[in-house]
């Protein structure tokens, strides 16, 4: 498993970097890239070309230890491009790098150990297997590549425990709910110690209690293992309750990719800021995002806050004193200054 | 309700074009001068006689011929080998051993009952004297379903995994499951001669099919997500196979192997003609020598023999489906040790005492009575008193007013407008490449010097059709109304679909002699199911709201049924119609064997008098008669399938 610490996020070794990557479905692939570049919208190349254009020229990089989430509607290409980043998917053009290795030009056999060492994935509808056993699906990776028997099952043992399903080791998959089911994708994935973790809408098809409980589950399995995680989501309060950054995706595009709050807070265009109208923005954005300017010599009392504070922390005390609140960076100094009427038109925009 | 004009539009069309047919019909025959008949006999291509030659040709050389010598001998004397292996393993284990075991094994899958049933049936092969040949049939069966699924399986894996494979094989097995069993004898007696492994190469050949389709419908079900998974984790495409889709397509893969056994059973007795023995050739013998009772047991014996595998088979696919999930690993092994143990302590006292045959005292038959019984009706229900009731006077009347003006029009009738009609036909059902190849062959069912032979099998199998719509319609609309109807017809239908086809000529005989009506009337039998369940089940699955909506308007029954469920039930009606017009097709031809005359009984002429050449004519005329009226029908049914864009 990898330590953030050990990688130096240089562009030469983020773990994925991709470069105007296109996946066209279809014959006619060079028409219907050239009317994708011509901004033709998707139906129309369909119609016309017979083509879809399921990504186009998708430019992004992952860094270490970070959980990269990429959020669109259905049908906007997100499965497409997260099968392209392992190869189940060949990408038309553009270029994917993991590891530093050129993922189009990988032979085979490297192909086939970068997936038995390097990446593994989680599936929407769990892909667990139906004619074995937990421990047999968990086992699988192991299994493929060569492990003894008894190695195998202690580190599916291991996983089991690891994702809380003690005791159903011997169970058919059939046999387990839906949350227990993609406990079982998930401790599977995590049985052959990958170093990125690939997530195709693993939660959409649990209830929204249990969603919620896996959610904080993988936040908290991120806090002790570190591995990059790519998460595949449609529901945008997921992206930001899990997203370190976020790629939104329309129409097999990339509109924008920032972190959580640089979305919230500027959104690129129509598109994201529809998402963002029902965010709760005051437990999204912080201090350091909505502050005014400041000049040295100003005066300003109270107690100050930093950057980084989140405002629904702050809000009370806005609202309560009714004056300017001064924020100060991480060394202590001020840096800025919460004018009421600033934060009330980025709490209320629109 | 879109859908609705759309398809009774479709609906009034045919008619239409079958009031063209009918004027053009009569057009033709007023203007087509006296004396166009049958097929002149003078344009036979004399193609029989060709083929006799090249066998004449094939036998005196076959001891030096390459082939021959390294590989149809050498594969044919291995096969005989395990045949006679597997014959003397059984012959040698004590009857009651057999009896028991399959008890002990049916008693497990199916419960006590089913085991009680199945060790009952046991005793019936040997009871009756007919242990041998239910041995002889039972190890040909087995060796020919073992070779089926050791061919089936990889080409069925091949298939799934390349596209271009598959597209290749379709047709070719689309066309083997329209063929009468019958046709598959002939161009393997022309290689192998008589004898039991020709018989078990074409068993093989015929049942092979199934498994084949549905290894490569099991493998390409596999989900996508499975199948990434498993790509996901580097699986090699070994292990994917191994790993992934062969063990998600165990319970399609066996599906394929209960298909295969039961159409291997299904040509028992037809492959009994070409040396086959067994159960079949009892069969065949019996019928022969008119001696229904002997028959009816040995038929009997073969029905029992194909439901017991059928039941067994289909626990198989459950067991399948199951994993063998749900049984703890001891308590699932230790059950098999103790029986095993206790059948090997029987079969060694068996052994050692000497005691391994039925005792002759305590042998059984019911062939009297029932010859007796036969005898009866004969002189009974054949006509009763001096009433124009009984079979015999309605074999009268289907042949006075059904087959026989039917023949002789289609055969003595100017040929050009048999050959036209049936082109129009074909274009009206599916268009001009349908049109074309009807015409091209009927034709050269002509060329065949196959003209009135044809004609009088297909007269037959039309008489057959449409008794079976006339019956099955009704009932099969019947049964959509009354649930209670529906559950009991369901067995029937069930063993009328397991009962080899064969076994119908027996107790149809029985009532009406020999002749073309009993092989009609069995062909009925036979053939009737498809079309009342697929009658029922297209009515059933109208859509509901479609027909609370009709109600809301407030139509009769009547209405509701000629307006709204028919026309909607339409398109599985007609692929009811096309399975039936199919089997009747091969039961007409095998009902030449009880006088049915026409292409059936020529073929066996062929075959039994080892004339190759005109069993190769028959054969292929049948081939093109099953392939005609398959399109056809099929052509028909896809004109009432709504348009695509309707169906979302
Ligand atoms: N194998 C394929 N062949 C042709 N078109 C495809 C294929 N796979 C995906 N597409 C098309 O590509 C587009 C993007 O599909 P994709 O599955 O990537 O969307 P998605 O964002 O994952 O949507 P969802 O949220 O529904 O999973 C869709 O229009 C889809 O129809
Ligand atoms: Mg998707």
């Amino acid at each position: 498993m990898a330590d953030s610490e050990e990688h130096s996020n240089s562009p030469s070794d983020r773990p994925i970097l991709a470069s105007g990557v296109w996946k066209v479905f279809g014959k006619r692939v060079a028409d219907a890239m050239a009317m994708a570049r011509d901004k033709v919208d998707q139906s129309e190349i369909l119609a016309k070309s017979g083509c879809v254009v399921a990504v186009q020229d998708a430019t992004f990089e992952v860094n270490w230890g970070e959980i990269f989430v990429v959020m669109g509607l259905s049908g906007s290409g997100k499965s497409t491009l997260i099968r392209c980043l392992s190869r189940l998917v060949d990408a038309t053009a553009g270029r994917i790098v993991i590891n530093g290795q050129d993922l189009g030009e990988m032979p085979e056999l490297e192909l086939r150990e970068l997936r038995r060492h390097t990446i593994s994935m989680v599936f929407q509808n769990y892909g667990l297997f139906p004619h074995r056993r937990v421990i047999d699906n968990v086992a699988f990776g192991l299994e493929v590549r060569g492990a003894t028997k008894e190695d195998r099952y202690q580190k599916a043992e291991e996983m089991i425990e690891l994702v809380g399903l003690d005791g159903w080791a011997s169970n058919y998959p059939e046999q387990l709910s839906g949350g227990m089911k993609q406990r079982v994708g998930l401790a599977r994935a995590l049985a052959v110690d990958p170093e990125i973790l690939l997530f195709d809408e693993p939660f959409s098809a649990l209830d929204p209690l249990i969603r919620r409980d896996m959610q904080d589950e993988l936040l908290g399995l991120q806090e002790r293992l570190r591995c990059t995680m790519v998460f595949i989501t449609h529901d945008f309060s997921e992206a930001l309750k899990l997203g370190d950054r976020i790629a939104i995706m329309r129409s097999g595009a990339i509109v924008q990719v920032g972190t959580p709050e640089e979305i919230v807070a500027h959104p690129a265009d129509d598109y994201v800021r529809d998402f963002t109208i029902d965010v709760p923005r005051h437990k999204v954005l912080s201090a350091g995002t909505v502050m005014a300017g400041v000049s040295p010599d100003m005066v300003l009392e109270g107690e100050p806050v930093a950057v980084s504070a989140r405002l629904d922390a702050i809000l009370p005390r806005l609202l309560t004193e009714g004056r300017p609140v001064p924020v100060v960076d991480e060394r202590g100094e001020r840096c800025g200054v919460l004018e009421p009427a600033v934060v009330s038109r980025y709490l209320w925009r629109q | 309700m879109t859908s609705l004009t759309v398809r009774s539009a479709g609906w009034r069309r045919p008619m239409a074009y079958l009031g063209g047919a009918v004027l053009l019909l009569g057009g033709l025959i007023v203007l087509l001068p006296e004396g166009i008949g049958a097929f002149p006999p003078e344009w036979d291509i004399g193609f029989g006689p060709a083929v006799n030659e090249v066998q004449q040709w094939w036998i005196s050389n076959r001891r030096d011929l390459g082939v021959y010598l390294f590989f149809f001998d050498p594969l044919s004397d291995s096969i005989d080998w395990l045949l006679r292996a597997f014959e003397n393993l059984l012959m040698a284990i004590p009857w009651y051993v057999h009896v028991a075991g399959v008890g002990v094994v049916f008693g497990r899958w199916l419960g006590r009952a089913g085991g009680l049933a199945a060790g009952a049936g046991m005793l019936y092969f040997v009871a009756l004297g007919l242990w041998e040949q239910s041995v002889q049939t039972f190890s040909l069966m087995t060796v020919a379903v073992a070779l089926a699924v050791a061919i089936g399986v990889p080409v069925g894996i091949l298939a799934a995994r390349s596209d271009w494979v598959f597209r290749g094989l379709r047709p070719v097995l689309d066309s083997m499951q329209t063929l009468p069993a019958f046709v598959y004898l002939i161009p393997v007696l022309l290689f192998f001669g008589v004898a039991r492994v020709p018989s078990l190469i074409a068993t093989v050949i015929y049942a092979l099919p199934p498994v084949i389709r549905l290894t490569n419908l099991g493998i390409r079900q596999v989900p996508t997500e499975s199948l990434e998974a498993g790509l996901m984790f580097g699986s090699t495409s070994g292990q994917l196979l191994r790993k992934v889709q062969l063990p998600q397509a165990v319970p399609s893969i066996l599906a394929g192997v209960n298909q295969t056994i039961m159409m291997a059973l299904s040509i028992v007795v037809i492959a009994a003609m070409i040396g086959a023995g067994g159960l079949g050739q009892e069969v065949l013998l019996a019928l022969r020598h008119q001696e229904v009772g002997r028959a009816v047991e040995a038929g009997m014996a073969i029905v029992l023999m194909a439901v017991m595998l059928d039941r067994f088979s289909h626990s198989l696919v459950g067991q399948g489906r199951m994993g063998g999930a749900h049984h703890t690993e001891g308590l699932r092994y230790r059950y098999w040790w103790v029986a095993g143990g206790v059948l090997a302590a029987l079969a060694i006292a068996g052994w050692t005492i000497g005691w391994t045959d039925y005792p002759t005292a305590l042998q059984f038959s019911y062939a009297a009575p029932i010859d007796g019984a036969v005898d009866w009706a004969r002189d009974n229900l054949y006509q009763l008193g001096n009433l124009p009731v009984g079979t015999g006077p309605f074999s009268d009347f289907l042949t006075t007013y059904g087959t026989r003006p039917m023949r002789l029009y289609l055969s003595e009738e100017a040929w050009p407008v048999v050959v036209l009609f049936f082109g129009f036909v074909a274009w009206w059902a599916s268009g001009k490449k349908l049109l074309l190849g009807s015409v091209v062959g009927t034709v050269v069912i002509g060329l065949l010097g196959m003209w009135t032979l044809t004609m009088d099998t297909l007269s037959q199998t039309v008489v057959a059709v449409l008794m079976a719509i006339v019956i099955g319609l009704p009932l099969g609309v019947a049964a959509s109304r009354r649930d209670w109807l529906e559950r009991g017809m369901r067995p029937v239908l069930d063993t009328l679909q397991t009962i080899p086809s064969f076994c119908f000529l027996v107790p149809v005989v029985i009532l009406f002699n020999v002749g073309r009506i009993p092989g009609i009337i069995a062909s009925v039998l036979y053939a009737i199911p498809p079309v009342i369940r697929l009658t029922n089940l297209g009515i059933r699955s109208v859509d509901s709201e479609i027909v609370e909506a009709s109600e809301s308007f407030g139509v009769t029954r009547r209405q509701k049924l000629w307006k709204i469920q028919l026309p909607l039930a339409m398109p599985t009606v007609l692929a009811g119609i096309n399975q039936t017009v199919m089997l009747v097709l091969a039961m007409v031809v095998i009902a030449g064997l009880v006088g049915g005359a026409g292409l059936g009984l020529e073929a066996v002429k062929g075959l039994a008098r080892s004339d190759t050449g005109l069993g190769f004519e028959a054969g292929a005329s049948i081939v093109i008669l099953a392939m005609i009226l398959d399109r056809i029908t099929q052509g028909w049914a896809a004109r009432f399938q709504p348009p695509s864009s309707d169906r979302g």
